[in-house]
């Protein structure tokens, strides 16, 4: 523990050393954030809402699947690293050291400039539950905290799947980004929006949807998309996404046994 | 099988790469198959605690790949291989916790932090208690010379005094047993000498076993009593490095000037003259004609000024000895 928190401290260290740096980055994550809900606010502008769906209920889905993207980007940017982890042979390090490979891949490298996009998001939060006048409860804080908590996980499994990649090619493949970044774009509004096969792939293979939206539909007391299923079901669904993250870690412990180190 | 329990033991450690060879272009893609190269076939040899071990041998020979065996960096094919009783990929985190590793030419510290954060975040990395980690980091410090330096980031520093901070990096836990793969590559003189002096004291006061791959001949000539030389994978020879360059040792040169000019009488069968402006140049094979016959001809061509004899460089040995192991 105390590793963690001093691993933590010496990234926030590294970031402040290159502080002007920082700051640019920070403003243009803030922008680029920014930019998405622009173009959200736009649709909703033109439409007045989607489907069922009104605007603050539009705006708090897209809220929510930001913030949590933005903190898991925060924490495993090591991850999105590790490709040049193995290219440069500094992966070696990793396995000299007395503690768990993939902790240490994941704390190597942090993002704090993705505060930028926390900050959007959470105003979109907020900005929404007041539009909607929504009652906070306890369970319902409770709920949004556990759901992102979830859906961080199962975020986190997938760019740990891209690592996992590096150790049998060399390149690391895109395809996963389809995923991750794919997934966080579609998943900004709510998954019965859509038909066919994206709809399965983010409900079925990549459960976004259960995990972070049918919580999120419950706090907003919609039932629609439970689709008959009693609300208190919802709270198991974030379970998916450390059991996602538990099977790509246990590859990912193969990978590192398969693993060929670079010559010096 | 059960290894000893303490210092290094290899038995039939074997590693094989495997990379795919693609046809080219794209159609390449399609006719790839799968070659084999050997890291390491079949090494044996045992380290006792506390030896310096050289690890010797041309590029590709296996070195690196030895060290990334018994650091638990890589997994073998087959064979078995302890460090202090533990099995290095087997038990990986407890292995690290008793070994050292430096790598010349890979940086561990983190790069843009003053070096003592990183040597605090090694600290809770390795577990070490408080005063224990302060004594130790005050024992480096002084002993490394890296006082002034400890505010100072890697990346601001010049190739010796980060091989210094790898170092002191690298001791803060106590480790029994230090790997170092290359690390006098690209160090200037004195850099050079300072570090070999350092590793001794480091091996004489702390009893830590040191096993080191350089190309550096005269590295291994001041540290290593005893050398294993690797090639193809295979290891090819363990023993001290001085009885093995004498097998190559076929030639010796002695450079001498005389007052006056000499007057050389019949020269003994297999030995050159030559003259190099004031001086001449005398080559023989010390097995085919005796030391004292050539110095007693060259006495009695005039009155010697200046007399050297020297060996043959200690790298042009290892090329000859390379070349007759079939390693170039």
């Amino acid at each position: 523990m105390r590793y963690v928190v001093q691993a933590v401290r010496m990234n926030l260290r590294r970031a402040a050393q290159y502080r002007s740096s920082f700051l640019l980055q920070t403003i243009a994550q803030l922008i680029m954030t920014g930019g998405d809900l622009w173009a959200v606010l736009m649709l909703l502008e033109r439409f007045g809402g989607m489907g069922h769906w009104g605007r603050y209920e539009i705006l708090f889905f897209f809220g929510a699947m930001h913030l949590v993207f933005s903190f898991t980007e925060i924490a495993d940017r090591g991850l999105g690293r590790f490709s040049s982890m193995i290219r440069t042979g500094s992966f070696d390090t990793v396995l000299v050291r007395p503690r768990g490979a993939l902790l240490q891949v994941m704390l190597a490298e942090m993002d704090p400039r993705r505060i930028g996009s926390i900050l959007v998001a959470l105003t979109s939060l907020i900005v929404a539950s007041r539009g909607l006048a929504l009652r906070w409860t306890a369970a319902k804080i409770l709920l949004l905290l556990w759901s992102a908590m979830g859906t961080g996980c199962l975020m986190m499994g997938l760019f740990l799947l891209e690592a996992v990649v590096c150790f049998f090619s060399v390149q690391s493949i895109e395809i996963v980004n389809v995923l991750t970044y794919g997934g966080r774009q579609v998943c900004q509004y709510p998954m019965d929006l859509y038909t066919g096969w994206i709809r399965t792939l983010f409900t079925a293979v990549v459960p976004i949807a259960l995990c972070l939206q049918m919580p999120v539909s419950v706090i907003l007391e919609r039932q629609e998309m439970l689709a008959g299923m009693q609300p208190g079901w919802v709270w198991a669904f974030p379970l998916l996404g450390p059991c996602v993250f538990g099977l790509i870690a246990l590859i990912w412990m193969a990978g590192v046994r398969h693993y060929r180190s670079t010559g010096t | 099988m059960q290894l000893p329990e303490s210092g290094i033991h290899v038995q039939g450690l074997t590693k094989r790469y495997r990379r795919s060879e693609g046809g080219k272009g794209l159609l390449g893609l399609f006719g790839r198959k799968t070659v084999q190269t050997d890291g390491l076939i079949d090494a044996n040899f045992g380290i006792r605690r506390g030896e310096i071990v050289g690890l010797l041998g041309p590029n590709g020979a296996g070195k690196s790949t030895t060290v990334k065996l018994l650091t638990g960096i890589l997994t073998p094919d087959g064979g078995d291989c302890t460090v202090e009783g533990i099995v290095p990929w087997k038990q990986r985190k407890r292995n690290a916790v008793q070994i050292g590793v430096v790598f010349g030419q890979r940086m561990q510290l983190w790069w843009d932090v003053p070096i003592l954060d990183s040597f605090r975040l090694l600290r809770d990395i390795y577990a070490i208690p408080g005063e224990r980690w302060k004594k130790r980091l005050d024992e480096l410090t002084e002993a490394l010379d890296l006082g002034e330096l400890l505010s100072v980031p890697i990346r601001q520093m010049s190739l010796g005094q980060r091989m210094r901070a790898e170092l002191c990096g690298s001791l803060l836990h106590e480790p029994s047993t230090l790997f170092l793969d290359e690390p006098t590559i690209g160090l200037d003189a004195v850099s050079k000498l300072r570090l070999r002096e350092f590793l001794k004291s480091e091996n004489e006061k702390r009893g830590t076993t040191v096993l080191l791959t350089t190309h550096d001949m005269a590295d291994m000539q001041a540290l290593c009593p005893r050398v294993l030389v690797l090639g193809h994978g295979r290891l090819l020879y363990d023993g001290a490095l001085n009885t093995l360059l004498r097998r190559y040792d076929s030639q010796h040169r002695v450079r001498c000037s005389f007052a006056g000019e000499p007057a050389f009488g019949e020269a003994p069968r297999g030995l050159t003259v030559k003259a190099q402006e004031s001086e001449w140049e005398i080559v023989f094979q010390p097995d085919q004609i005796p030391v004292d016959e050539v110095l007693r001809w060259l006495l009695a061509a005039g009155q010697v000024r200046e007399m050297t004899l020297t060996e043959q460089p200690v790298d042009e040995l290892v090329a000859e000895m390379y070349a007759d192991l079939h390693l170039t």
